[in-house]
């Protein structure tokens, strides 16, 4: 398994590779003059020339890619343009934020959205089932720059029981996990449900009902193991996502996090930003999709990687 | 006079709001504590010289001051100096100043390092965005350690003013030395009542009462400058009580928030101008008749008291009324048979309408978007068909940032904060035939040779009341021009806690904690 994984790794490079000069491309596609940006509308044009040398903008664009390429090669994501601080330490602050606030949305999605899909398969088409269904689809429907909004008005402003923004604490991350993570538990529910509806209708249940297990453990060992596997697909996905920055959220609570950072670098054209971040989203696609892959294996015994 | 006047609209406008405000004098002010302070976007940089942005601004005038300060009442006063006399020719200013006085490291304050720093913003590989406004400076020498002597190539009366622009601010050479330029940007080193503390990226800056400052020392322990990047969040943290004061507050809120206890909104005066302006040098408005027309076909006052809940004050003058050199010029009445009749004489009929395209930010400014769209709906009802586009900020900026040649931009909306005080600075820029872009700010291509003489004028004279009268001719020809479609002045809505008090919201648009302190 390790030669596989290792395997994986390697072919990354070239994904990240791709990436690089997309993104590379890309920003400067897009129009607007980042040194006209930094010196704002009122700076005269000798200024806003200067500060276009001074940040290497003026030179043809293959050298300007060498210069980044060349910086990666030896681990270096430059400055800020805009505000000169190293993009290493842009990120050093962002990252942890991002990574926690991904990683207790999800156990909040997959909490909720599989319990929930396990009770609505258990009993298909009856109240309960369409209760539980309606709401995952309005926990879908819902964008978070509402629900979000709501939860602080209604936990931090009426109740007053959890912080209404920021970071810091344990409480400071319960209300936007649980935002975050809502949309996405409604998408694990719906996917453990239609795959647990089809698991429960196969020869092994009856099976297993037949020699008089447990409805319990026909439910927890038999059906519910054999379908995550396509639940542990879109989880994987799903955290993909949650890692490359939860924009909205991330506004919303005053998170600091990597979305944010992409998004101020993309308004304000601030180059090394932008590359970087992204570079970190791809990164970070690639290795959840690993062990994305990995677990398949673990789950599931008949898969295993030579 | 005038001033006074303005002073006195500001209270009562603010009292209006603000009831808690005007009981604080009752109370005695306490030591401690830290105000919490909110805003929609983190600072980009703290060194004086490259700040463009008022998030920046708003951190750094805590810790680094200036040379002159313009005070909420508009009027420029010394803060590092002292005094300062200028020679007949009024090209020779020598400035007294402040003794006594260290930098947070210990640095003294005297000439040498006023010399370092206007030195400083004046070097072109600074890049500074604000050094035009102290360029007519060719020299500047140091007299003793507590005088300085400034040498400009003509006589150039808004110099004080242009001094107490925050991007001149006087910060401690030793640690620009030491540091260099850009990590100094991230730890600033300056004289004022607070120092730096932390700054956590896209999260907070936090500052600290400085115990050896030279004036009255600040009560607060700490001011912290939150980002909360949401309208709605920001308020709502404020609501919540986690934050003391929050910027920004969307004008609607204003009605819901008069019954909240122990919580006022305050309605400030700013220095920022929101105007549509033309390319005069293209059709279809070449012609002053059309300009004229879409001036009196827009009822500015609908727009202020519809999108903006009257927290705005429509504009008489191309520049805000708290500006020294103002006097109300003018306004264009709506008056539709008026407008419709100037386009009738430019060749316009219902059968053949005006079109033109209307480029304009969103988000930029307060409602930006939903006044654009009001003009557009305003002036249908003279048969001018506008075709909105809105803009993210980067590119529009690009995009009417290019020289006339190729430039093919017909109508834009834009704002503009003489954060000097002073008329020049609101005017030179914008309306001299000097300084079209790219190479100034005049966007919209006007030149008029009796204007461009009296705004040269106005900057060379060093009597004020002269001033004031040169300036009052070079508006009023201009808003007979109308290169612009003068709107109104922003108001800034802030919203602040009840234990929050003797918080500045300056008309340069800062927040100000310097003698702020808490109840408790």
């Amino acid at each position: 398994m390790w030669a596989y994984v290792a395997k994986r790794l390697l072919l990354a490079v070239p994904v990240v590779a791709g990436v690089a000069f997309l993104v590379f491309a890309m920003v400067r596609i897009i129009p607007g003059d980042p040194a006209r940006i930094i010196a704002g509308e009122a700076a005269t044009q000798d200024v806003v020339e200067g500060i276009r040398r001074d940040l290497g903008l003026d030179r043809p664009l293959l050298q300007q890619f060498g210069t980044f390429v060349g910086g990666l090669a030896r681990g270096e994501l430059g400055r800020s343009i805009r505000s000169k601080a190293p993009v290493v330490e842009e990120l050093r602050v962002r990252i942890p934020n991002t990574v926690q606030l991904a990683a207790a949305a999800l156990i909040v999605s997959i909490v909720v959205g599989v319990g929930a899909g396990v009770v609505s398969a258990i009993r298909p088409y009856s109240m309960l089932d369409t209760g539980v269904m309606l709401v995952a689809l309005a926990g879908l429907s819902m964008p978070v720059f509402w629900s979000g909004l709501m939860m602080i008005l209604i936990f931090a402003v009426r109740l007053g029981w959890l912080p209404a923004v920021g970071t810091g604490s344990l409480a400071h991350l319960i209300l936007p996990s649980i935002t975050l993570g809502m949309a996405t538990a409604a998408i694990i529910a719906r996917m453990t449900r239609s795959s647990m509806l089809e698991v429960l209708r196969s020869d092994y249940i009856r099976t297993a009902r037949a020699k008089g297990a447990r409805e319990r453990t026909v439910i927890n060992r038999h059906a519910l193991r054999n379908a995550l596997i396509p639940v542990i697909t879109v989880v994987g996905l799903q955290m993909g996502t949650l890692l490359s920055g939860a924009v909205l959220t991330e506004s919303v609570f005053a998170w600091p996090g990597i979305g944010r950072l992409l998004v101020e670098g993309i308004l304000s054209r601030d180059y090394p930003i932008v590359q970087a971040a992204v570079l970190i989203v791809a990164l970070a696609f690639v290795i959840v999709n690993l062990i994305v892959d990995v677990l398949y294996a673990a789950v599931d015994p008949r898969i295993h990687y030579g | 006079m005038r001033r006074v006047l303005v002073l006195l609209a500001t209270i009562a406008l603010t009292a209006t709001f603000a009831f808690s405000a005007g009981a604080a004098p009752a109370v005695t002010p306490q030591r401690g504590g830290a105000l919490i302070v909110a805003s929609g976007a983190d600072a980009v940089t703290l060194d004086a010289p490259l700040i463009t942005d008022s998030p920046s601004a708003t951190v750094l005038e805590h810790m680094v001051e200036t040379l002159y300060r313009l005070t909420p009442e508009g009027r420029i006063v010394p803060a590092l100096a002292l005094s300062h006399t200028v020679s007949a020719d009024g090209r020779t200013w020598t400035i007294r100043l402040r003794q006594g006085v260290r930098f947070h490291d210990g640095t003294p304050f005297d000439a040498e390092a006023v010399k370092f720093n206007l030195d400083r913003m004046l070097d072109p590989a600074t890049r500074a965005a604000f050094r035009f406004l102290i360029s007519r400076v060719q020299q500047v020498t140091v007299v003793d350690p507590q005088t300085v002597r400034l040498v400009t190539d003509a006589p150039f009366a808004p110099l004080l003013a242009h001094l107490s622009h925050s991007a001149i601010g006087m910060q401690s050479p030793a640690a620009i030395r030491r540091l260099g330029a850009a990590d100094y940007a991230r730890q600033p080193v300056g004289t004022g009542p607070f120092r730096f503390k932390e700054w956590v990226r896209g999260d907070r800056v936090a500052v600290t009462r400085n115990d050896e400052y030279w004036g009255d020392k600040a009560l607060l322990d700490e001011v912290q400058f939150r980002v909360i990047p949401d309208d709605g969040a920001r308020l709502a943290a404020l609501e919540a009580g986690s934050v003391h004061v929050a910027v920004r507050v969307p004008p609607r809120e204003i009605e819901r928030l008069k019954g909240a206890r122990d919580l006022t909104v305050r309605v400030d005066e700013s220095l920022r101008t929101i105007y549509i302006g033309f390319n005069v040098t293209r059709p279809p408005f070449n012609d002053r008749r059309v300009r004229q027309a879409l001036n009196y076909a827009v009822n500015k006052r609908a727009i202020v008291n519809g999108a903006l809940n009257g927290t705005a004050r429509v504009s008489d003058a191309p520049i805000a009324p708290n500006v020294e050199g103002y006097s109300k010029i003018m306004t264009y009445e709506p008056d539709f048979e008026r407008a419709e009749a100037l386009l009738r004489e430019a060749g316009y009929t219902r059968q053949r309408p005006l079109r033109a395209v209307f480029v304009h930010p969103s988000g930029r400014y307060i409602r930006d978007a939903e006044i654009a769209a009001s003009v557009q709906g305003l002036v249908r009802r003279i048969g001018v068909e506008l075709e909105l586009r809105t803009m993210e900020w980067g590119a529009y900026l690009a995009y009417t940032n290019r020289p006339q040649e190729q430039s093919d931009v017909q109508m834009y909306m834009l704002g503009w904060g003489t954060v000097t005080g002073d008329a020049d600075y609101g005017l030179y820029a914008l309306f001299h035939g000097s300084q079209w872009v790219p190479t100034g700010s005049n966007r919209s291509f006007y030149r008029n040779p009796q204007v461009d003489a009296l705004l040269d004028r106005g900057r060379t004279t060093i009597d004020q009341a002269a001033r004031n009268r040169i300036y009052a001719e070079a508006m009023k020809i201009i808003m007979e021009d109308a290169p612009w479609l003068f709107l109104h002045s922003e108001s800034q809505v802030t919203g602040v806690r009840g234990a929050a008090q003797g918080v500045v919201v300056h008309p340069a648009e800062r927040i100000e904690a310097h003698k702020a302190w808490l109840r408790r």
